[in-house]
């Protein structure tokens, strides 16, 4: 098998030489240790032995041509081997000069891999910086639940644990309330929150709803009448049924309306989805089904997610007005109040009736207050006409 | 039993060891006829003669040499350097022969050797005769340094030299030769090397010394108790190895540290004490590390000695400083 | 001064052969399997393969010469420049070729084989030798021990006070001066100013012998004198071998800087080994196959130690925490592990 051998750096530093000569030429036998060719490095011109016997079948450079370290610079084979240049080098009879990582041998060693002892003492660990704040603020490490790696206080931990005074005590989150912090957290610090609020004249809705019931026997719930009176109103205002993402307006073509519903875990929004193609007994179907779904935690997240425009009915837990949350990648929300029997004043004359309040919080970042003044009159026009 | 100074304990363990172990000796300048220049080897040539006892020519370089040859050999040589300031001719014996001859030969040839040398100052001597640079010593690799700072662990730490196969430097603090006696053990008894001290039990501040700065800093201690401080004091013993884990493991403690040495300042042990501190109890700490050592300056002579070598009050006031954090 | 010869340039015997010719032949073996290892590595360290060479063409016999009148046991403490002295006493050609390939491993002699490491540094390690042979006559063993430095050493502070010790103490010490005319680029003539390096043995109240150390007749003569002198309890010997570094320092040395090729000439003609093969022929006990087969055996021997030394397995990276104590301690392992941390991060 044949030798590729480099040049190898000879003068503590070599970078790279001159082909003075070639002693041996292409073809020519030579000896083991016989002077091959005579290089130039910058120190003197040093004639380089041949690391093994054989038949010369390449030269690396030609004579007067430069040369750098780690280079082929010969190939040495048996007679009558040919060489392709092509060829990937192979390292021939010698392994290579000690000079590469070696790798380790299997030994039997017990091996240090941690650095610190176990049994050394340890007690609340805290950088300096941290501690200070601690002393501070007043607050005791050993009271502090650490949450930095390696079971290390950190700076947050020590704030959290200041806010609270007094006798308490600290509950984790459960990963839906996790969750819904989390969402309301990101809604809250990233969409700048305006709400307009109105009244719509309840008793046509109403009307409607009793006489259905008298036809079904089930009173279809509020939201589905609304959902039915938002469709083309959203059509009509498609600010109202998008979403900023960057710099973009994300216009969706959709109509999944989410409603809001109570479960014992939180507040959850189930998404009724294409509410255009649905009748209005359908769309009450669809929010009876989801919300027992919802309470009995069997609702699938798919069935939680993609709202295009969201309805809260806090009526139904005796709720007005309010400061509706949107819910993140929305742009709006509508809470509708329970429509108490209080007076009103109607074609100037002061009575009694009901009326719902509305509360509608919209993204002022697409929507301005004209937008959204214009988007709250034609929910309340389209509630009094419910039809 | 019996109550020994640092040199007689010294003495004792030299005494011990030759009359055990016919392969040791003792080789130095002024060691045999006239008991030593602090006479730590009194009365030993006299016991065990000149060919075990054995005086040198002023050659500091040629006697751990010739001691190097002779460990190879099979002997058990303790060799004497007058003092540390003198140890700079052998310097280049120990680091580049002593230190290295078990890894050159790969365990083929080993230096079971002792180099025994009085360091330190405090005691108004001529120039070059109160060097504290122990630290170069430490930073060489393949020899151990060790420093008693009482009587019964001289004695004890010196037996294990001796027995080490491995080359010791012993360290010998010339100002505790008289200064302190202890009840010492009679005969063989051993103290290991590698492996540092508590003192004194304290669970506010921990100061960490070796040598003679021990009884400094117990005396810093008296001061801040008074103060209602309650302070701890490792004795290192062993610069190397260094032990490490008793440093952390009383950093982790207190959470406060000072060290106190009489060396220079810069890259001197307490450096090193410093950086194990900080890599390993970092999450402990209250309070920076302090340094209490020598200056960057040769060591000044008897008339201001005083202002270079560190004393209790320097020690308490950086107690002081730390308990203030 | 004129140096003790006993086989002049061409051979000829001026005095009684200290040895006879079957040991004559065993010896010229001797010198030029030792001159094959000098050139393979020549060789090999313009190859790569070993670093930096420093050869000793030129010296066979003050070597193998020297040593030829030692015990088995006797203890050597040689430099970088000496691997044919060291060979002869035991030291196995793998050894010498792991040591310049960097591998600690070829530091250790076998057991049984007292010599030394070769010393890198110049002039620290005549003392250690002092202290050798005096160990063992405290022992009640008469093994000696050589040292084998060169003409520049004599310059080093350690140099006078291994001789001073040697000298005070009357240790079984020889000490060999191979002033081979260099060291590095420095002639003696700028070493020092005594007119023969043997002159400075005065001082240290020991004899000191001039020798021409091309003679391999003389080399042996003078060497046993002290080796038995040293003995017998009677102290330590210098001796001034007159010889010459035909090659460079080391393979990264132009030696043409500081000398002419003139005197190499001039030296080649002194050729310890030439020397040896003409007195041969005069006694008929030489012939071109014999030398031919020998020649060609040397090869063989030290291409098996080249094979042998290259072919062993890597050295582990973590090996160099297994060799500074005798045995682990806590601070190696931890360093091990922080360097394997290291290496998988970095």
């Amino acid at each position: 098998m044949a030798l590729v051998f480099r040049l190898p750096d000879i003068g503590e530093g070599l970078t790279e030489a001159t082909v003075v000569r070639w002693i041996v030429a292409v073809g020519d036998s030579v000896a083991m240790d016989e002077p091959m060719v005579e290089v130039e490095t910058d120190k003197a011109v040093v004639e380089i032995p041949a690391p093994r016997a054989g038949v010369m079948l390449h030269h690396g450079v030609g004579a007067g041509e430069t040369i750098p370290v780690d280079d082929v610079l010969v190939v040495i084979g048996d007679s009558g081997e040919v060489w392709d240049p092509g060829t990937a080098p192979n390292d021939g009879a010698h392994p290579p000069p000690v000079r590469t990582e070696a790798a380790p041998i299997v030994g039997t060693l017990e091996e240090a891999e941690e650095v610190d002892d176990p049994r050394l003492p340890t007690g609340p660990e805290a950088l300096p910086l941290v501690r200070r704040l601690a002393a501070t603020l007043g607050v005791e490490l050993e009271s502090v639940t650490a949450s930095g790696a390696g079971g290390r206080i950190t700076r947050e931990d020590i704030e959290a644990a200041a806010q609270a005074t007094g006798p308490m005590e600290r509950v984790r989150m459960s990963p839906t309330r996790l969750a819904i912090s989390r969402n309301l957290s990101r809604s809250w610090q990233e969409i700048p929150h305006v709400t307009t609020y109105g009244e719509a004249k309840a008793e046509p809705l109403l009307a409607e709803r009793n006489r259905l019931k008298e036809d079904s026997g089930d009173a279809l719930p509020l939201e589905a009448f609304l959902m039915r009176t938002l469709v083309p109103l959203l059509g009509e205002h498609p600010e109202f049924n998008a979403a900023v993402d960057g710099e973009d307006v994300l216009y969706r073509k959709a109509y999944d309306i989410g409603f809001a519903v109570d479960t014992p875990s939180g507040l959850m929004v189930a998404v009724v989805r294409d509410v255009e193609e649905l009748s209005l007994e359908d769309i009450g179907a669809e929010i009876v089904r989801l919300a027992t779904a919802a309470r009995d935690r069997k609702i699938n997240a798919g069935e939680m997610r993609g709202a295009t425009f969201t309805v809260s009915n806090i009526g139904a837990v005796g709720g007005r007005y309010g400061t509706p949350i949107i819910p993140y990648g929305t742009s709006a929300i509508l809470s509708v109040g329970r429509a108490d029997v209080r007076p009103v004043v109607r074609d100037g004359e002061l009575g009694v009736g009901r009326e719902f309040p509305l509360s509608l919080s919209y993204d002022h970042r697409i929507i301005d207050g004209g937008k959204g003044r214009a988007f709250m009159d034609a929910v309340i026009a389209g509630i009094e006409s419910a039809s | 039993m019996a109550e020994l100074n640092l040199a007689q304990a010294i003495n004792a363990a030299l005494d011990h060891a030759l009359g055990v172990d016919e392969r040791v000796l003792l080789f130095g300048e002024d060691v045999g006829i006239t008991g030593g220049v602090f006479r730590v080897t009194d009365g030993l040539q006299e016991r065990f003669g000149p060919g075990r006892v054995i005086d040198a020519p002023v050659a500091e370089s040629g006697i751990v040499g010739a001691a190097l040859g002779m460990a190879i050999a099979g002997m058990r040589p303790v060799v004497e350097i007058q003092f540390l300031g003198f140890a700079y001719p052998a310097f280049d014996q120990i680091v580049s022969h002593v230190g290295r001859i078990r890894n050159r030969s790969d365990h083929r040839f080993t230096a079971p050797m002792v180099m025994r040398i009085p360091y330190g100052g405090g005691i108004g001597a001529a120039e070059h005769h109160s060097e504290s640079t122990e630290a170069i010593f430490a930073h060489t690799p393949g020899i151990k340094v060790v420093v008693p700072s009482n009587p019964y662990d001289a004695k004890g730490m010196l037996l294990s030299a001796i027995a080490d196969p491995d080359p010791v430097v012993f360290l010998e603090p010339i100002r505790l030769y008289r200064a302190v006696k202890q009840e010492v053990p009679d005969g063989e008894f051993a103290v290991p090397l590698g492996k540092a001290a508590t003192v004194r039990e304290g669970s506010d501040v921990t100061v960490v010394s070796y040598g003679a700065m021990v009884r400094v800093s117990n005396r810093a201690a008296d001061l801040l108790e008074v103060e209602g401080v309650s302070v701890e004091v490792i004795d290192l013993r062993s610069l190397a190895p260094l032990d490490e884990d008793a440093i952390v493991a009383a950093a982790r403690r207190t959470g406060r540290v000072v060290v106190a040495t009489e060396s220079h300042r810069t890259a001197g042990m307490a450096s090193e004490v410093a950086a194990v501190v900080q890599e390993r109890a970092l999450y402990s700490l209250l309070a920076p590390v302090e340094r209490v050592t020598g200056w960057d300056t040769v060591v000044p002579l008897k008339r201001t000695e005083g202002h270079y070598v560190p004393g209790p009050e320097r020690i308490a006031s950086a107690i002081r400083r730390v308990m203030a954090t | 001064m004129e140096p003790i010869r006993l086989l002049d340039v061409d051979g000829a015997l001026l005095g009684d052969a200290p040895i006879d010719l079957d040991e004559t032949r065993r010896l010229f073996v001797a010198m030029l399997t030792a001159r094959a290892y000098d050139a393979k590595c020549t060789s090999m360290q313009v190859q790569g393969r070993l670093a930096t060479y420093a050869p000793f063409e030129g010296q066979e016999a003050a070597q193998i010469g020297s040593v030829a009148a030692l015990q088995p046991d006797d203890w050597v403490v040689a430099t970088y420049r000496d691997a044919a002295a060291m060979w002869f006493q035991g030291y196995p050609w793998m050894n010498l070729f792991l040591g310049r390939m960097g591998d600690e491993r070829g530091g250790s002699a076998p057991a049984g084989v007292n010599v030394l490491p070769p010393s890198i540094t110049v002039g620290a390690h005549m003392i250690h030798a002092v202290g050798l042979g005096w160990a063992e006559s405290m022992q009640g063993s008469d093994r000696v021990a050589m040292t084998l430095f060169g003409d520049g050493a004599t310059s080093e502070g350690d140099f006078h006070e291994a001789m001073n010790f040697a000298g005070v103490f009357a240790t079984p010490t020889v000490f060999l001066c191979q002033n081979n005319g260099f060291a590095i680029s420095m002639p003696r003539e700028r070493q020092t100013a005594a007119e023969f390096l043997a002159d400075k043995a005065v001082g240290y109240g020991m004899p000191g012998v001039l020798v021409d150390g091309n003679d391999l007749f003389a080399v042996i003569d003078v060497t046993r004198h002290a080796v038995a002198r040293a003995r017998a309890g009677e102290g330590p010997t210098f001796i001034e071998a007159l010889t010459y570094r035909v090659g460079p320092h080391t393979t990264t040395d132009d030696a043409a800087r500081y000398r002419s090729d003139d005197t190499v000439e001039e030296w080649r003609r002194r050729d310890p080994v030439d020397r040896v093969r003409s007195y041969l022929q005069h006694s008929d006990a030489w012939e071109t196959a014999w030398e031919t087969t020998v020649v060609e055996d040397a090869a063989g021997e030290i291409e098996e130690a080249v094979a042998a030394a290259e072919s062993l397995e890597p050295l582990e990276r973590g090996a160099i925490f297994d060799r500074m104590y005798s045995s682990p301690t806590l601070a190696m392992d931890r360093q091990r592990a922080a360097q394997r941390r290291d290496d998988v991060d970095g």
